[in-house]
């Protein structure tokens, strides 16, 4: 567990190559550039950063510094600049690859947490929670495959404790309910790593807190999580943070 | 898989789709029911042109045309024609049985001496005649002023054959506008004036004319006093209005068009041979499936073989005149040009018309989609991050725009078909003055709704206040109109020539219409949504 670079306090590591074995997830010297009209507008400059498998590890930084861009590019959502850093999966660089790969990357190997939960208004908390299942499925493997869905889809709610909304609206939810579906949407297909964007930014303390619990649960399990908040109490709940300041991950703790 | 449960949902959890279909329907129908009744009324001035004169016409106006039967077996033994039919065609004037009194009034006609067997087998005269016995079905429907309640079979048989069997002499039949004593009524169908008594098949008329070839000289009038035997109606006004019809014969022997003995000029009582009898028309009838362009193309050529073969013979003084000097093969659109002219005009105008509404309509239905998938945007952008594919995301809209595009067409196909099939009933109903329970009913619903305004007020809940309150204003000025509406018809059928507004759906333009309505559907749902597909995920989830 002790790698030299941990002890390096002040800067980013300098550029390592990809090792493999120990690491999950890597960014790599990424950039990203926002254009703006006529200007544009870095906002990550040279970003480095690995998750170890298994690790719960908490981004911290100001408002605006690029934390969700940082966790976008790590779950493929969004692309850094053309040639200017790279992510690594598992020693391979993810935006290498064919669309079809990455959209399996999206539903299978990452699940996403936002702050704004983003559910689907239309479908109810059952189904929000299963979608994840049905991608790629045909009608005819779908019908085959119904029973174990829904099976998985409510014991996750079921555990979050929200056993008895299984047909009720997203709008007819408290935040952090909705929030509890989000994560079970996220951990539906069972993911290698769970990217949690600020998951309690809109949530009061205790509720926050419940959902912090339940990460903590999931990361017991063996879970690897990259959670994104600018509450440095919040961060404290991870087993490491990493904080991102002008464009760079600066300090590794 | 998650394409239908997401359209499933997206189709049966918001009102939205059903305002969609509804939009579509209108749309649909409204192109429809435009189309049919615009088209139909189109196709009535055609149909009536082509029943009045068959499918070509040849035509030598003053001269005639001789050996008109020999000419006509030929025509009727080709294969690209039905029947021929040969005519005289004249002005003149004919002094009418109205007023009372010894000064009788005098109508200017344009008269066709026919051969009433083939005429009827080259156009649609036998249908055209109007005095004719009821069927059981249209006594149970006419008016009770309907004369034509008392009329024997013969009359229809008199008017068919043009001769009075009373009397047995050569009978007229008159367009139904030639009687100005002829009255539309506003059920549709004629009533002669004084309650029935100017039914001009009881009386005579007197047809006066000017013979068209004369030895030269003095011209002495021709005329005839014939028993009207039946009256016609064309659908068209100008051809109702003035033409009557005669037997060929009579109307040979008024122009001077029978065979004659041709005389030496220089001694008018040595005779050098016959002048054969001659017709200034021949109609002709093309065979099922001909057209009539084709049709005179054949008709010509066989002219031309017939005048050279005739210009063989030696034995005849009169020779059939060769097509250079004024004799004109034409298609019954050719001749009627002036009259069809301005019906081609109009179907052009309806066509530019048609596509502003069809144009006006796609739009729309483009931009209500438009509007549901743009809302739709942080939905995609949440299936991108959860891995969809942008083709099963844009199948989703695809799935989406197809059901309401199909739900949409069939609706407006049933709506216009309601609609264009009563069409004359629910133009009556504008017609009449609004009956009393409608008011009534609208007062009612006009208090209830006050009511209820009152309630919401009560309640100080502002959206059901606005509603109701609207709903009163509606209501009551529902009921206002239909109190003081009076009938007023639209379509008089007094002042326009066809009795009733087409009623059928035009099934082509009704098919075409539903695959429109549902391409526009799908694309008006497939492209934003396909632009929505290809936004950058983080940015679609940014939407609001
Ligand atoms: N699509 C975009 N176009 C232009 N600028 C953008 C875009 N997305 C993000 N930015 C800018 O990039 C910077 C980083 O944004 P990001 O959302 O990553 O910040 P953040 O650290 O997550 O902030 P917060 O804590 O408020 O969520 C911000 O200054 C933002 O204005
Ligand atoms: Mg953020």
């Amino acid at each position: 567990m002790s790698e030299p670079s941990r002890t390096t306090p002040t800067t980013a590591a300098p550029p390592t190559p990809p090792t493999g074995a120990d690491f999950i997830l890597r960014a790599h010297e990424v950039h990203k550039t926002y254009r703006m009209g006529r200007v544009d507008v870095p906002v990550l400059k040279g970003a480095s950063m690995d998750v170890r498998q298994g690790e719960w590890i908490a981004v911290l930084g100001a408002s605006g510094c690029g934390k969700s861009t940082l966790l976008h590019l790590l779950g493929d959502l969004d692309q850094s600049d053309p040639g200017r850093g790279e992510i690594f999966f598992e020693g391979e660089p993810i935006n290498r690859r064919t669309r079809s790969q990455r959209n399996r990357y999206r539903n299978r190997t990452v699940g996403f947490v936002f702050q704004f939960y983003h559910l689907l208004p239309e479908l109810n908390v059952l189904e929000n929670t299963f979608i994840p299942a049905l991608v790629g499925l045909t009608r005819f493997s779908y019908h085959a495959k119904r029973p174990e869905i829904h099976r998985r889809a409510e014991a996750l709610l079921q555990s979050f404790g929200l056993g008895d909304r299984l047909k009720h609206r997203p709008q007819e939810l408290s935040g952090g309910e909705r929030q509890r579906v989000a994560i079970a949407r996220a951990l539906m297909n069972q993911p290698r790593v769970l990217l949690a964007d600020e998951p309690t930014g809109n949530l009061d303390e205790n509720t926050g807190g419940e959902i912090l619990d339940l990460l903590a649960e999931q990361h017991r399990a063996g879970l690897t999580i990259v959670m994104v908040t600018h509450d440095r109490s919040i961060a404290g709940r991870a087993d490491r943070i990493v904080e991102l300041s002008r464009g760079r991950v600066i300090t590794i703790d | 898989m998650y394409h239908v449960v997401l359209t499933n949902r997206y189709l049966t959890s918001r009102v939205i789709p059903l305002i969609a279909v509804g939009a579509v329907a209108l749309c649909a129908a409204l192109v429809m029911i435009v189309v049919s009744v615009m088209s139909g009324f189109l196709d009535m001035v055609r149909d009536s042109g082509r029943t009045l004169m068959g499918d070509v016409v040849i035509e030598l106006a003053v001269e005639g045309i001789p050996y008109y039967e020999d000419l006509i077996e030929r025509i009727e033994a080709l294969d690209e024609s039905e029947a021929a039919s040969p005519l005289v065609d004249s002005f003149g004037m004919l002094q009418m049985p109205y007023p009372q009194g010894d000064n009788k009034q005098s109508e200017y006609v344009q008269f066709w001496g026919i051969e009433p067997e083939s005429f009827a087998r080259v156009t649609g005269f036998a249908d055209t005649l109007y005095w004719r016995e009821l069927d059981d079905h249209e006594r149970r429907t006419a008016p009770v002023w309907d004369l034509r309640r008392q009329l024997t079979p013969q009359v229809l048989k008199d008017g068919l054959a043009l001769r009075d069997s009373r009397s047995d002499r050569p009978g007229i039949v008159l367009g139904m506008h030639v009687s100005k004593a002829n009255e539309r009524m506003p059920e549709g169908g004629y009533h002669p004036m004084g309650d029935g008594y100017w039914w001009m098949p009881a009386f005579d008329v007197t047809l006066v004319t000017i013979p068209s070839r004369t030895v030269g000289g003095q011209v002495e009038p021709e005329s005839f006093i014939f028993p009207v035997v039946n009256e016609f109606v064309s659908g068209v006004f100008q051809i109702d209005d003035v033409r009557v019809k005669i037997p060929l014969e009579v109307g040979q022997r008024m122009l001077h068009l029978d065979e004659a003995e041709l005389v030496d000029p220089d001694d008018p009582f040595t005779v050098i041979g016959a002048d054969p009898a001659r017709v200034s028309k021949i109609l002709i009838r093309a065979a099922d499936g001909v057209s009539p362009d084709r049709l005179r193309d054949r008709v010509i050529r066989l002219y031309d073989e017939w005048v050279m073969e005739y210009a063989e013979r030696d034995d005849l003084f009169v020779m059939p005149p060769a097509r250079e000097f004024g004799l004109s093969i034409r298609t019954w659109e050719q001749v009627q040009a002036r009259f069809i002219g301005p019906v081609e005009k109009e179907r052009d105008l309806m066509r530019i018309l048609f596509s502003i509404v069809y144009v006006v309509c796609a739009a729309l239905v483009l931009t209500i989609f438009w509007a549901i998938v743009h809302e739709k945007t942080r939905d995609i952008g949440i299936l991108r991050s959860v891995g969809c594919s942008r083709i099963g995301i844009s199948l989703i809209f695809l799935r989406y725009g197809l059901v309401i595009g199909v739900l949409g067409s069939v609706v407006g196909l049933i709506l216009a078909f309601l609609i264009v099939r009563n069409v004359n009933t629910i133009h009556d109903a504008i017609g009449r003055d609004a009956p009393v329970w409608s008011w009534l009913t609208a007062f009612g619903f006009a208090v209830v709704s006050l009511m209820m305004t009152i309630l919401a007020a009560r309640r100080e809940r502002m959206l059901p206040i606005v509603l109701w309150s609207l709903g009163t204003i509606a209501m009551f000025g529902l009921g206002v109109i239909l109190l003081l509406h009076r009938g007023t018809l639209v379509w008089d059928p007094t002042v326009y020539y066809f009795d009733a507004i087409p009623n059928t759906l035009d099934v082509p333009n009704a098919i075409v219409t539903m695959i429109g309505a549902i391409v526009f559907s799908v694309l008006g749902a497939f492209i934003p949504a396909a632009k929505a597909a290809d936004t950058d995920p983080v940015e679609a989830l940014r939407y609001e």
